[in-house]
């Protein structure tokens, strides 16, 4: 009788202990519950995309981090996302098209990273819903990084840093191509930049000189020159204070366009030639200009927009008969304006963001 | 000899034939339409030719220059009682939270409460128009543009409309 209820003791204890075990493990916290704080000014306004099932995290961020200048991912094992997107250029290459893993360019200039958590549909021709679905696109290309993301897969899992980080991440350490995607979308979603002269200026903090102020209101009117009121109307398509709003234009640069752009994917005709309006913020540092890079300096796309426009059935409404003087044929911008319109661009430079440590490469140790 | 070259040139006929109806099949774009979607029970995709057969009315508005202009097209209200959208009796409680989100082809996007396309609620008539002065819209306009009368900017009668959405406004 004694050894039988010492048995039920034990019985007891081992079903105790089991299901302490148990709770404890259903109870394992790690997973979604450090929230990566997104900080931003209230003038951005909270129309931002966030998927439900892949909220940011201080661990998604980190590995997305990790990933984004992470070699490994591309064949040759010399090609990471930071390749084309470096940080002091806020986050593009200075090329006119990059060259990926055979040296074939691109077929398209590398854009800026910057304010993404604004932005819905990715690349020049909005082709990509969403940043989890954009970051797939340049791992499986076969020019870019040597579609290698299958074999990364497998290599990632190898290491001895990643699986714990995506455990971290996600909860299991399983590498998988939706995860290195939702990684990098969550680390790319930190990337705001609102720190600028500009911003500055916004929050009462910063005195722009007389070529700034008279810039910013050339930037932001639009002409009417029978009222004698003078702009450039740029921010017709490049406002509020984001300077970025989300739309594709056919800005006149050919009357026959050599790329598509959107046409390409929506097969409208009135989609010929259209691409990006992009973000302005940093534009300092980002030439060349275009989605063909055909622009070397901010002088030379202010001529283009001033005196080179040029006519085609989709050309952007917006660039049509604007002119400064009444009976104009172009913007009749001055010298003068356009280098004030330089000075209010140069603003929008903002050197925190270049120089942020939290976006810098995680695998060279900081001295 | 004769045959030979008769049948040489049906030959390069025929090569070019084919050759210039595939060009033009590869350039053919795709026939523009305008979807209504969203909260609708029966959602529209309504090409040029659908539209012209829909009850047309006349609507102005002031261009960006104070110009007064003329245009015809489908009242808003006849299209969302088309798509089930729940306007007339219907648009009352929490219906009354329901807005249309109204894009454009180049991602240009306004919208509207359904109250302010209601003739119940409003007299003016919002339009969807298909022609100006009697032809059809122009490049970057069309083909279908919206109309909204009596507003001091023309800001809210988007050009070269894709997409009429209802939607809950939500929190």
């Amino acid at each position: 009788m004694q050894i039988e209820s010492h048995y039920k003791k034990l019985t007891l204890l081992f079903v105790f202990v089991a299901s302490l075990i148990l709770v404890a493990a259903t109870n394992a916290d790690p997973v979604y519950t450090d929230p990566y704080k997104l900080e931003y000014p209230d003038y951005f306004g909270n129309r931002i995309s966030i998927p439900g099932n892949n909220p940011t995290t201080k661990q998604g961020v980190y590995l997305g981090r990790m990933l984004f200048y992470e070699t490994k991912l591309s064949s040759s094992k010399t090609i990471s996302c930071a390749s084309c997107h470096q940080q002091k250029l806020a986050f593009t290459d200075g090329k006119a098209f990059s060259s990926g893993i055979n040296n074939v360019p691109t077929k398209r200039n590398s854009m800026s990273l910057a304010n993404l958590l604004w932005v819905r549909n990715f690349f020049w021709d909005g082709r990509a819903k969403g940043l989890e679905a954009q970051a797939i696109i340049p791992l499986n290309d076969a020019h870019e990084m040597g579609a290698y993301l299958d074999k990364a897969v497998k290599d990632l899992q190898k290491t001895k840093n990643y699986p714990a980080l995506f455990n971290d991440a996600f909860g299991s350490p399983d590498v998988t191509k939706d995860r290195i995607a939702m990684a990098i979308a969550q680390f790319e979603r930190t990337l705001i930049s609102a720190n600028s002269p500009y911003d500055k200026y916004l929050r009462g903090e910063y005195k722009p000189t007389n070529e700034e102020l008279n810039g910013m209101e050339m930037f932001m009117n639009s002409a009417e020159a029978n009222k004698n009121i003078r702009g450039a109307s740029c921010a017709q398509c490049h406002g509020t204070p984001k300077i970025y709003m989300e739309l594709f234009h056919n800005n006149g640069l050919d009357s026959i366009p050599k790329d598509l752009g959107r046409e390409s994917l929506t097969g409208m005709a009135n989609d010929r030639g259209r691409f990006r309006v992009v973000t302005l913020r940093n534009i300092e540092l980002t030439a060349p200009y275009m989605h063909d890079g055909r622009f070397k300096n901010l002088e030379e796309v202010l001529d283009h927009y001033n005196e080179h426009i040029l006519p085609s059935k989709s050309l952007s409404v917006t660039l049509q008969n604007r002119p400064n003087d009444v009976g104009g044929k172009s913007l009749g911008l001055t010298a003068t304006e356009k280098a004030n319109i330089i000075s209010f661009l140069k603003m929008l430079t903002d050197s925190t963001f270049v120089n942020n440590p939290k976006f810098s490469n995680p695998h060279i140790k900081q001295k | 000899m004769k045959k030979y070259y008769l049948s040489k040139i049906v030959l390069t006929l025929l090569f070019f034939g084919t050759f210039f109806q595939s060009v033009q099949a590869q350039t053919a774009a795709k026939e523009a339409v305008v979807k209504v979607e969203g909260e609708v029970l029966k959602p529209l995709s309504l090409s040029l030719s659908d539209f012209a057969k829909l009850k047309h009315v006349d609507a102005t508005m002031k261009s960006r220059e104070g110009v007064l202009q003329q245009y015809s097209g489908v009242p808003i209200f006849d299209l969302l009682q088309l798509a089930g959208v729940t306007v007339g009796k219907e648009l009352k409680g929490e219906n009354l939270t329901k807005y249309m989100l109204v894009r454009s082809s180049d991602g240009y996007e306004v919208v509207f409460s359904l109250a302010e396309l209601d003739p119940s609620f409003t007299n003016r008539v919002i339009i969807l128009a298909d022609s100006k002065d009697g032809k059809p819209l122009t490049d970057g306009v069309g083909p279908f543009r919206l109309v909204v009368p009596d507003e001091n900017k023309p800001a809210r009668s988007a050009l070269e409309v894709t997409n009429l959405i209802i939607r809950f406004a939500k929190d």
